[in-house]
């Protein structure tokens, strides 16, 4: 291999690197444009709970939502400036505790856990569950006899829904990870209907004429409330604007635009296949490319670190080394991809306590990973290095790690190129697996366009041309690379 | 400069050197020959470890190679050696192949190590080709390479294993020169090989091996003209 190749792909790396590294930087927190006050407040929240706040994909990456229209009234009235601060659910307690936000607005209630660590205003909303449904003839529970609902897992909507089953007879409850989850097997008619907040219902019940909801008698109303920090100053400011917001009607009319159903068009018969109505939504995917990228050049990097030095373990002299390589692909080998995922996301904070990312989560599984494979080619590139090769470097007295570097290894790689290309194809595609740990790549954002507009082909078929086009990318420039290697004979 | 003592290396079950001694001294050059699968390369091998011997000593300059295992670069970087199928460094130019191992192994300047394969190129008569890759040279030529590259190093002992033996008839005397002028000039040499007339013509000593055993230690026209035992005889009958 030349120097100038070398040079290619360093420059390659580079490239995608500082296009990763802008990313970053863009990312993490939203500011509002105009700066109209002296002071600031950040506003932490969790925008994937609609309407109460959520990512509009139609246009751009703005945080909207009850929550959000609340919180800036609120804010405006006590003279800030607002910002606000996207995060994990899980982790808007913590950034109170750390006083990395000022307060938090989340759909968030009040419970004894979350009081030891943070003060909490009055309720600003009390939500109602609703059991909706696309059959006409359910409009009451007693009419769910025999049907199956949906419930999202670990929700207070799987007790609600529990409470039903001892009431009325037969009645089966599915669980799904997610709300939209829960719609789509309503409309592709696996469940007869799902039990949901009113709040989040409201989107669903806006978006599709076909489905119509009504509310549980006695369900548990569970409030929303503003954290802030403990012993926050501002606790007080905020409880005075909602008492006052309630009084003036202010929170009525917030509520008004976020939760009322709008009045249904009289549905329109829609075409099968009708690009036009994600066409606003596909910048949100194309973003998710640079989070693909990011992801899989850090794990192919890792990977191919990790992947050589096992495959040097492998044909060492030292058995200890050999039998823990070869132990550790045959793991990796032998086990699925998702469950390594799966395992390295959820298990790790329960046995370390450490809330591993699922960006880091997911590299790590991935890189972990690869190596296996990649130490299994770089294996057989090595073996396939002529011996005669060793021995001459042997003779002239050339060490190990050098003969290796300079000799060996440069002979290996243009024999496993191919081999190599292939496993990061391989990585590319399989990527889309870590939509399952909620990062946003490709992937995930097509599901999320797909959960927003009811629309699965068009979302999915967009993800499927990005991916195609990017693992076309990669065949070229291997392609690329193996004829400039190939120079040499 | 080199001795051996009842050196011993067995394969598995297969005793393929049954306590060989012998010495090579200074400025001396040496032609090995014998049956195919006597134990001649391996033979050679041991001479710089390349095979570890199962018993016995080996002597460098009075220092027992056989016993510093960890310090064996220092001694094969001393001693050169060139094999039956070059093994040159295919992704290398002829100029990297040369300077590669003075650079890496005796820090020397690229400068130096450049200026010192120019040298031993017009020596080998390949001055024209610093820039090629091996895979564009000849078998002649490649070998010519390789023996370049071992004297780059400058080696106080050269090994040979069948030198010629992959080469087309018509490159064998190419190389066979260089290696006469290489005997001329001092160095001392141990060649494995079948050419008979360049061992007749350049070895001070012939060492006939068979199975194993050195059977015959010779000056090459005593050998040639009247072998003492009937092994070495029925060679030679084969092979002239
Ligand atoms: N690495 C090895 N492992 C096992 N057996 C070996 C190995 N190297 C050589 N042998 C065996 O040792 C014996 C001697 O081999 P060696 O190569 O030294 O013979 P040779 O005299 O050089 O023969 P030739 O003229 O064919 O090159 C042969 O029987 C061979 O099969
Ligand atoms: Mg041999």
């Amino acid at each position: 291999m030349q120097k100038r190749t070398y040079v290619l792909l360093s420059l390659a790396f580079l490239l995608v690197f500082s296009a990763v590294g802008a990313v970053l930087h863009m990312g993490g927190h939203q500011a509002m444009a105009k700066e109209k006050h002296k002071k600031t407040l950040v506003m932490g929240t969790s925008a994937d709970y609609a309407p109460y706040e959520y990512i509009d994909t139609t246009k751009g990456n703005k945080i909207i939502g009850f929550d959000v229209d609340v919180a800036k009234h609120i804010a405006d009235k006590l003279g800030y400036n607002l910002v606000i601060k996207d995060m994990d659910f899980n982790g808007l307690v913590p950034a109170l505790d750390s006083k990395r936000v000022d307060f938090v607005m989340a759909g968030m209630t009040p419970n004894a856990e979350r009081k030891k660590k943070v003060d909490f205003s009055s309720t600003y909303y009390q939500a109602k569950q609703l059991v909706v449904t696309d059959d006409p003839k359910i409009k009451t529970i007693e009419d769910l006899k025999g049907k199956t609902i949906g419930v999202q897992l670990g929700s207070i909507q799987e007790k609600e829904a529990k409470k039903i089953a001892d009431k009325v007879d037969k009645v089966h409850i599915e669980k799904r990870n997610k709300v939209p989850d829960l719609v789509q097997e309503i409309m592709s008619k696996r469940f007869d209907g799902a039990v949901i907040e009113d709040g989040v219902a409201i989107e669903y019940l806006n978006k599709n004429s076909d489905l119509r909801a009504f509310e549980i008698p006695d369900s548990a109303t569970a409030g929303s409330a503003v954290a802030l920090q403990k012993g926050s100053g501002l606790t007080a400011d905020f409880n005075q604007q909602i008492a006052m917001m309630k009084k003036n009607g202010e929170l009525d009319k917030i509520a008004d635009k976020w939760f009322e159903p709008k009045s249904k068009k009289k549905a329109e018969k829609k075409s099968i296949v009708d690009f036009s109505t994600i066409m606003p939504s596909v910048p949100y995917i194309l973003k998710g490319i640079l989070t693909t990228l990011k992801f899989v050049v850090v794990s192919i990097l890792l990977g191919f670190v990790l992947g050589t030095v096992l495959s040097l373990f492998k044909i060492s002299k030292v058995r200890v080394l050999r039998w823990g390589a070869d132990a550790y692909t045959s793991i990796f080998r032998g086990t699925p991809l998702i469950l390594q995922l799966l395992i390295i996301y959820n298990a790790t904070p329960q046995l370390t306590g450490y809330k591993i990312e699922p960006f880091l989560a997911g590299v790590l599984t991935f890189g972990l990973n690869s190596a296996a494979y990649v130490s299994e080619i770089i294996r057989a590139g090595i073996n396939g290095v002529d011996k005669g090769q060793r021995e001459a470097s042997m003779a002239l007295g050339v060490s190990y790690g050098s003969m290796m570097r300079q000799i060996i290894l440069p002979q290996a790689l243009k024999n496993i190129l191919p081999a190599l290309m292939n496993e990061f194809i391989t990585l590319t595609k399989e990527s889309a697996i870590i939509a399952v740990i909620g990062t946003t790549d490709i992937m995930r954002r097509a599901q999320i366009v797909g959960a927003d507009t009811y629309r699965y082909f068009e979302p999915l078929i967009t993800a499927g041309i990005i991916y195609y086009v990017m693992v076309m990318a990669l065949t070229v420039l291997g392609r690329m690379l193996e004829r400039r290697m190939s120079r040499g004979d | 400069m080199i001795k051996i003592e009842n050196l011993h290396k067995t394969f598995g079950k297969n005793e393929v050197l049954k306590g060989i001694s012998t010495q090579i001294g200074q400025g001396e050059v040496v032609a090995i020959i014998g049956p195919s699968g006597s134990g001649k390369s391996t033979f050679l091998r041991c001479i710089n470890m390349l095979e570890e011997p199962t018993d016995g000593k080996i002597l460098f300059k009075d220092q027992e190679v056989t016993a510093q295992a960890s310090k064996i670069q220092q001694v094969r970087k001393k001693i050169g050696m060139v094999f039956q199928h070059f093994h040159l460094f295919p992704h290398m130019t002829v100029m990297d192949n040369l300077t590669y191992a003075p650079v890496t192994v005796n820090k020397v300047s690229k400068r130096e190590a450049e200026a010192g394969a120019r040298e031993l190129l017009k020596r080998v008569g390949l001055a024209d080709k610093e820039a090629e890759y091996p895979g564009r040279l000849s078998g002649g030529q490649k070998q010519r390479v390789a023996i370049a590259r071992a004297l780059a190093m400058s080696p106080e002992v050269m090994l040979f294993d069948e030198p010629t033996s992959a080469l087309d008839p018509e490159m064998v005397k190419e190389v066979l020169d260089v290696m006469k002028s290489l005997a001329q000039s001092g160095m001392t040499m141990a060649i494995v090989t079948h050419e008979m007339g360049f061992a007749k013509e350049v070895a001070d000593r012939v060492l006939f091996l068979d199975d194993g055993v050195l059977v015959e230690d010779a000056v090459p026209a005593e050998f040639f003209a009247q072998p003492k035992t009937e092994r070495a005889k029925s060679f030679l009958e084969k092979v002239l």
